[in-house]
C-alpha cells in the first residue's frame, strides 16, 4: 500500500466517524425538540395566556403570570446588562485597546461567562436579598444582568474592533471629537453585530433558571410589583415539572414549549441580522 | 546636500528641520525635512515606499497624535503659527487641514449626512444653509448630477470611485484652507482616477494641496511641484516640470528613470 493510498482510508475512516458524530449530535437534538414540541403542543391552549397559577385540580389554571413575570425579568436584565456590557466593551475596543489593563478586563470576563449561573445567584442573594430582607423581581433582574454583562461587553468589543481604523481616522480628520467618532461612526458601523450580541445575550439569559431559585424566587400568582418575589416560566416550570400532578405537568410543558420558542426565535433573529450586515 | 528650490509666493505651510520619530523606533522615519508648501497650487510627494512621504503628510493634521508614542521636532508652520505646539487645538486644525484616504472612508449613513457631517460638528444646524452647502460641496466634488436624487441613500451603496468623490465633497464642505491626498486613486479605475485628478487640479484655486503618489505620471499630471524623498529625507522639491526633465539630483534621477523604486 502506498502512502497516498494510506492516507485516503485515513481520510475515509476520519470522515466516517466524524459524519456518525454529528449525526448522533443532531439526532438527539432534535429529539429534544420533537418531544418538546408534541408535548408542548398538546398543553397548549388559550386558558394559559388568561388565567394565572392556581392550585392543583383546578380548570382555569395557566401561567399568565409565569409570562409577564419572565418578560418583566428579562426586560429589566436587559436594562441593566445592555448598557453597561456596551459602555464597558466601548471602553475595551475604543480606549483600553491592546493595554494590560483591557486584556485583563477581557479575561476576567471571560472567566464571568462561564462562571455557574447559580453562583452569580448566590452573590445576589448575599448583596441584594439579604439586605431587603425578602425575594425580589429587582434581586432576580440584576442576577440576569450580571450574566448578561460578559456576553454583550465580548461582543461590542469585538464588533467595534471590526469598524476599519480609517473610518475613525476619516471622522478625527475632519475635526470631530473622540466621542462624536465613536457615536457617530463607530456605533453605526457595528450596529448589526451589537445588536445580534444583544439578542443573543436576552436569549442567553431568557433560559436561567438557577440564578432567579433564590433572587425573584416564584411566586403562583401574577403580580407586577418589582419588589416582591416574582414569578418566571423558568421557575415555574421546574416547580410544575416535579410536582405529582398532573394538570400541573401539563403547564410545565407548554412553558417549556413557550420559552424554547421564545429563545430559539431570538436566536434566529439575532443571526440573520450578523448574516445580513456581513453580507452588506 | 537637498536641493530645495525657493518659492517665491505666498505658502500654505512651511516645514522647518522637522523629524519625527514613531514610538519606539529607534531612528526617527524623517530626518530634518525643510520645505515651502506652495498656496493655491499641488505639491507632490513622491519616492520608493518607506520614505516617509505618507508620515509627512499625516503630520500636517496632527494625525499621528491619534497613536500615543510619537515625537515631532522642528517646526511646521501654519497660518503664522507652529502647529507643532503642545497648546495647538487639533479639531480646530483638522478643519483647516483636511485629508483625504487612499481607500473611500464613507460613514455608514446617507449622502446628505457623510457630506453634512463636518458642517454639523461646527454646530451647523440651519437646514437651508445645509442641504445650500451640501449642494455646492456634491457640485465642486462633480457628484452632484449623479446623487442629486438619492442623497438619503446609504453612501456605501456608492462606486469606489464616486465614494472618493464624496469623501472630496465632504472634506471641502468645511472650507479647508489644505487638503492632504494620501493616495487617493490607489483604490480606483483608471475612469475614477482621472475624475479625482481633474477634480485636484480644479480645487487647487481655493485651497493648497499636497498629494503622496506612487504613480509619477500622475504627480506630473496635476502638480506644480513635487518633493522627490528617500528614507526620510526631502531630497529633490522643485517644479514639477523641472524635476522630472532636468532632476538637479543624482538619486531623484535614479528613481524618475526607474533604476531603483
Amino acid at each position: 500500500m502506498t502512502a497516498t493510498q494510506k492516507r485516503i482510508i485515513m481520510n475515509r475512516i476520519a470522515l466516517t466517524f466524524a459524519t456518525i458524530s454529528t449525526v448522533i449530535a443532531l439526532a438527539f437534538l432534535f429529539w429534544i425538540l420533537a418531544v418538546l414540541v408534541m408535548k408542548g403542543i398538546d398543553a397548549l391552549n388559550w386558558n394559559i395566556f388568561i388565567y394565572e397559577g392556581s392550585p392543583p385540580g383546578y380548570e382555569d389554571s395557566g401561567l399568565k403570570h409565569a409570562l409577564v413575570g419572565q418578560l418583566i425579568l428579562v426586560a429589566l436584565a436587559t436594562l441593566i446588562g445592555v448598557p453597561l456590557g456596551i459602555m464597558a466593551g466601548t471602553y475595551l475596543s475604543e480606549y483600553g485597546k491592546n493595554s494590560k489593563l483591557a486584556h485583563t478586563i477581557r479575561d476576567i470576563s471571560d472567566i464571568m461567562m462561564s462562571a455557574p449561573s447559580i453562583v452569580i445567584g448566590a452573590f445576589v442573594y448575599a448583596v441584594v436579598v439579604m439586605p431587603m430582607g425578602h425575594f425580589s423581581a429587582w434581586a432576580g433582574a440584576i442576577a440576569l444582568g450580571i450574566i448578561m454583562i460578559p456576553i454583550i461587553l465580548r461582543t461590542t468589543d469585538d464588533m467595534l474592533q471590526l469598524v476599519p481604523g480609517t473610518l475613525r481616522e476619516a471622522a478625527f480628520a475632519l475635526g470631530a471629537p473622540k466621542y462624536k467618532v465613536i457615536m457617530d461612526v463607530v456605533y453605526r458601523g457595528a450596529k448589526a453585530g451589537i445588536l445580534t450580541g444583544v439578542l443573543l445575550g436576552i436569549a442567553r439569559v431568557g433560559g436561567e433558571t438557577a440564578p432567579l431559585l433564590f433572587t425573584s424566587f416564584n411566586d403562583n400568582f401574577f403580580t407586577t410589583d418589582l419588589n416582591e418575589a416574582m414569578p418566571s416560566l423558568t421557575v415555574t416550570m421546574f416547580n410544575y415539572a416535579i410536582s405529582p400532578y398532573e394538570d400541573w405537568q401539563q403547564l410545565g410543558w407548554a412553558a417549556a414549549f413557550i420559552l424554547s420558542m421564545f429563545i430559539l426565535g431570538l436566536n434566529i433573529v439575532g443571526r440573520l441580522i450578523l448574516f445580513a450586515g456581513k453580507r452588506k | 546636500m537637498a536641493s530645495i528650490i525657493d518659492i517665491k509666493d505666498e505658502c500654505a505651510l512651511q516645514v522647518r528641520n522637522f523629524e519625527f520619530t514613531y514610538k519606539g523606533a529607534p531612528a526617527p522615519s524623517l530626518k530634518k525635512v525643510t520645505m515651502p508648501i506652495a498656496k493655491h497650487a499641488v505639491t507632490a510627494l513622491i519616492g520608493p515606499s518607506g520614505c516617509g512621504k505618507t508620515t509627512l503628510l499625516r503630520s500636517f493634521n496632527r494625525m499621528h497624535d491619534l497613536y500615543p508614542g510619537n515625537t515631532y521636532n522642528g517646526e511646521i508652520e501654519f497660518e503664522g503659527r507652529n502647529i507643532l505646539a503642545p497648546k495647538e487645538d487639533l479639531i480646530h486644525l483638522r478643519t483647516k487641514i483636511g485629508m483625504i484616504f487612499q481607500k473611500p472612508t464613507a460613514f455608514p449613513m446617507s449622502i446628505f449626512d457623510n457630506v453634512a457631517y463636518g458642517m454639523r460638528l461646527q454646530g451647523i444646524k440651519n437646514k437651508t444653509e445645509l442641504s445650500d452647502r451640501v449642494e455646492k460641496a456634491l457640485q465642486d466634488a462633480a457628484l452632484w448630477k449623479e446623487v442629486q436624487d438619492r442623497l438619503k441613500h446609504d453612501a456605501n451603496g456608492l462606486s469606489g470611485g464616486q465614494q472618493q468623490r464624496l469623501c472630496i465633497a465632504r472634506a471641502i464642505a468645511v472650507e479647508p484652507e489644505v487638503l492632504l491626498f494620501d493616495e487617493p486613486t490607489s483604490a480606483l479605475d483608471p475612469i475614477s482616477t482621472q475624475g479625482i485628478e481633474k477634480l485636484v487640479i480644479e480645487l487647487k484655486e481655493r485651497v493648497s494641496i499636497i498629494i503622496v503618489t506612487h504613480n509619477m505620471q500622475q504627480a506630473a499630471r496635476v502638480s506644480d511641484y513635487t518633493g522627490f524623498m528617500y528614507l526620510g529625507e526631502l531630497i529633490e522639491l522643485g517644479h514639477t516640470e523641472e524635476l522630472f526633465v532636468t532632476p538637479k539630483e543624482k538619486l531623484t534621477q535614479e528613481y524618475i528613470t526607474g533604476k531603483f523604486g
